[in-house]
């Protein structure tokens, strides 16, 4: 049984291990794909889909400002979600990691109960909570300012507030594991070398976890693409976001090889953009 | 020079406990929001109250689509969770044990659908399944959703079981066979036990992440609905009413015992 060793495996259970996966994400992930790259090359008219295998919708695309301020608005909420998400994400990260040794279970669970609670829900919470008669609002008149004193309920304001909420749980927990892994006497041998507590954090602790950092940022950035939920019901809809214009383009417009373009424009901003990051973080690594 | 210093020290503890404090009280604000206006006399959200009354909860059990909705979440999250387990524990499988020709393809293929927003995937998949049901005859509706959630979570499952087996002692199988076990009676006997942990909260992780879903279900579900998107509809057609805090409020006292009978599980179990 020297085979076994060098897992080299037998033609069946390789087959058995990876078809599975192959031909679902072959007949549901790959076949779409491709589909909805062909479909951006139809032409539609009438609400009817034409044939026309031509670049009609995507010189459609490319000449309407209304399509590309709608992308620049979604990237920079996308942009300043993940900035938002590091800024507050590494503090709480990092104290849970180092400070809290007692409660840091507990607060982890805290964290973790109120992030599985329904999206959908907590949103809508948001909103209550913002709202002209809202909690918020009440408190704020509370102390003394006047009636209605925020009105921050269907701004864009309100939208970033909610993909904070929603995706800061992502940041921390990735910064977090990075921070955990760190060894403790890479610390103390910076600080027998004479280093402060500020140069040994700046020196040897933020180098080390910023895999953590980078994989935060790249996940809450990707997931602010899609997101609709948010601008919908806490931004109003007024001002709309890329996700919400696709889905309007599908539904309400029934121009499929629009919707499928701007879906393909969408996923590429998302896809160069993590290429990016994974190219300046192993760039940076090589320099070290 | 040493004030100086506790009081950086002192600064930077505020910073740190501070942090948490705030951002605890943040995560709970909309909770606490649902939960205090599930308690409301009145149909309009508006503090302070016109008095209190538990009657949005009757309103919710008597709503006709509630019964359905958690019937059809429960339904596709079980589905879901086995059908992505299975799918993940074989990919993990191939992903850290064996060593094949297009390996790195495998892994990409295997990983890619995170790389995209969910929306897109469940639009893509849309088009591929109005397609596909003019050929086979059928329409949008919960076999559809079971198939685009698990497209997004299998990868998630591979993931959670790789990270666990790449500290899996592959001599205990060598073992094994050595002593003249067959294929199968290694996978059950040794391989399956020993992945026991990955693969259950792999299970875990693929439950919540159904039961939760909201992009992919909207988008694929046609007319059923399920739990997200009994909410999402209710609220987003203005037509808004103190049920769905009620039901915010049960969610989350359901979650709080879970928590608790699991964090008893771990007790216990770590006691031993």
């Amino acid at each position: 049984m020297a085979k076994s060793i060098d897992k080299r495996p037998t033609n069946t259970e390789l087959a058995v291990n990876t078809l599975p996966t192959v031909l679902l994400q072959a007949a549901f992930f790959l076949v779409p794909l491709v589909m909805t790259v062909v479909l951006s090359f139809q032409f539609t008219e009438y609400f009817r889909l034409v044939w026309s295998w031509d670049f009609a919708t995507w010189t459609d695309i490319f000449s309407r400002w209304y399509y590309w301020g709608i992308l620049l608005h979604t990237l920079s909420l996308a942009a300043g979600t993940v900035a938002l998400c590091l800024l507050i994400g590494f503090p709480v990260a990092y104290a849970i990691a180092t400070r809290l040794k007692a409660i840091d279970n507990h607060v982890k669970v805290l964290i973790i109960f109120a992030f599985l609670t329904d999206t959908v829900l907590k949103v809508y919470g948001w909103a209550l909570f913002l709202g002209k008669t809202g909690p918020l609002n009440w408190f704020l008149e509370f102390v003394g300012f006047g009636p209605e004193a925020s009105n921050l309920l269907f701004t864009p304001w309100a939208t970033l507030l909610g993909m904070v909420y929603n995706l800061l749980p992502f940041t921390i927990f990735t910064i977090y594991l990075s921070l955990i892994d760190i060894k403790r006497n890479l610390l103390h041998a910076a600080y027998d070398a004479g280093a402060s507590k500020f140069r040994a954090f700046w020196e040897v602790t933020l180098p080390l976890c910023r895999p953590g950092i980078w994989a935060g940022s790249v996940l809450v950035f990707v997931l602010s693409l899609g997101v609709f939920l948010e601008s919908k019901i806490l931004g109003g809809g007024k001002s709309p976001m890329t996700a919400e214009l696709i889905r309007h383009t599908f539904e309400t417009r029934i121009n499929w090889p629009s919707g499928a373009a701007l879906t393909l424009v969408l996923m590429v901003v998302a896809v160069v953009v993590v290429l990016l990051f994974t190219r300046i973080y192993s760039l940076k690594r090589h320099l070290q | 020079m040493t004030t100086t210093w506790k009081l950086e020290a002192w600064a930077v503890s505020i910073i740190l406990y501070g942090s948490v404090i705030a951002v605890l009280t943040f995560f709970y604000i909309p909770i606490f929001a649902l939960i205090v206006f599930s308690f409301q006399e009145g149909t309009y959200f508006s503090i302070p109250f016109d008095g209190f009354s538990l009657r949005w909860y009757s309103a919710l059990f008597e709503h006709k689509d509630f019964g359905t909705a958690i019937g059809n979440s429960a339904a596709i999250a079980l589905v879901v969770t086995v059908l992505s387990t299975v799918v993940g524990t074989c990919a993990a499988l191939a992903w850290v044990r064996y060593t094949f020709r297009f390996k790195r393809a495998f892994q990409l293929f295997a990983a890619a659908p995170l790389l995209f927003p969910q929306l897109l995937l469940a639009i893509m998949l849309l088009l591929w399944f109005s397609v596909l049901g003019e050929w086979f005859d059928f329409s949008a509706g919960i076999h559809t959703v079971i198939i685009g959630q698990a497209v997004y979570i299998a990868p998630f499952a591979t993931i959670i079981i790789s990270v666990q087996l790449h500290a899996f002692d592959d001599t205990l199988e060598d073992a094994a066979r050595d002593c003249g076990a067959t294929t199968w009676q290694v996978y059950r006997e040794i391989t399956l036990p020993l992945l026991w942990p990955g693969i259950s909260s792999a299970a875990i992780f693929s439950f919540l992440l159904s039961w939760g879903n909201f992009y992919i279900t909207y988008s694929l579900s046609g007319t059923a609905r399920t739990l997200p998107t009994f909410i999402f509809s209710g609220i987003a057609l203005g037509t808004s009413s103190p049920i769905y805090p009620a039901l915010a409020t049960l969610i989350f006292v359901l979650g709080l015992i879970l928590v608790f009978v699991a964090e008893r599980f771990r007790r216990r179990a770590s006691a031993r």
